[in-house]
């Protein structure tokens, strides 16, 4: 649920939706999403500052109720 | 005469452009944040307005605390993203508000009382007054009312010390 809801926040925010790929990594920590973007858009969710990235951990932690880490990655394409 | 005439026509022509402009903006919005509700299982019900040449939404499900967050941190955070979804829809930066279970209408009322009990002051007193720092949603509550009295006010400071100045009617 939570991965989906990551998905849909960024989905909404990016030129390149199609390029969204959330994988879900479950350690001994805690969760942690890795956000996969196009690299066009990679500035996008990251924002001024890296406003937009912490708006997305603070909005995912919200719905999980609990710290998740979201890491962002731009899409390695061509290689 | 004329001129005033024609000057008239051009304000309310853009007027309903805005209008328009910023329903559209309310709809993105709105379809951002359903989706989200969908996703995660939420009940809520959103209302679109304009207000004060905003788009201006509103999610009311009553047991959505957690999307609001203290101080409003992730209702903050949540308007962001939905400001950044209109933005990428439509090309151009969006100031829309969001409300959540009516946490920032709540926090308006304590605002606008703010605002009247400094407003009081500055009249009697005839001297400026410099209010506590504030958010920039918070300071143009603090404006809006104020000039609805008849003063004047300004920001000063950098954030997050910005704070609003009421001046004394001259």
């Amino acid at each position: 649920m939570i991965d989906e809801a990551l998905e849909h926040l960024v989905k909404g925010i990016v030129d390149h939706p199609e390029d969204v790929n959330i994988r879900e990594k479950t350690h001994r920590r805690g969760t942690t999403l890795e956000v996969r973007v196009n690299p066009e858009d990679i500035g996008k969710v990251i924002g001024r500052n890296g406003r937009t990235a912490k708006a997305l951990r603070t909005v995912v932690s919200a719905l999980a109720g609990r710290q998740v880490r979201v890491d962002l990655v731009e899409t390695d394409e061509g290689r | 005469m004329s001129t005033k005439e024609v000057s008239e026509v051009v304000t309310d022509k853009s007027e309903t452009t805005l209008v328009a402009k910023l329903e559209e903006e309310g709809d993105i919005a709105a379809d951002y944040l359903e989706g989200l509700l969908d996703i995660t299982d939420l009940d809520g019900d959103i209302d679109i307005d304009v207000e004060n040449d905003r788009a201006a939404l509103a999610i009311v499900g009553g047991k959505l605390s957690h999307l609001v967050g203290s101080e409003g941190e992730v209702l903050d955070a949540l308007q962001e993203l939905t400001r950044l979804a209109v933005q990428t829809s439509t090309g151009d930066r969006s100031r829309l508000m969001l409300d959540i279970d009516g946490y920032r209408a709540g926090r308006k009322d304590e605002l606008k009382q703010i605002a009247h009990d400094s407003a009081d002051e500055v009249n009697s007193s005839k001297t400026s007054l410099k209010l506590a720092p504030m958010n920039a949603f918070e300071r143009k509550v603090i404006h809006d009312t104020i000039q609805t009295l008849g003063l004047t006010s300004e920001s000063e400071g950098e954030d997050p010390e910005r704070c609003v100045v009421i001046f004394p009617a001259k």
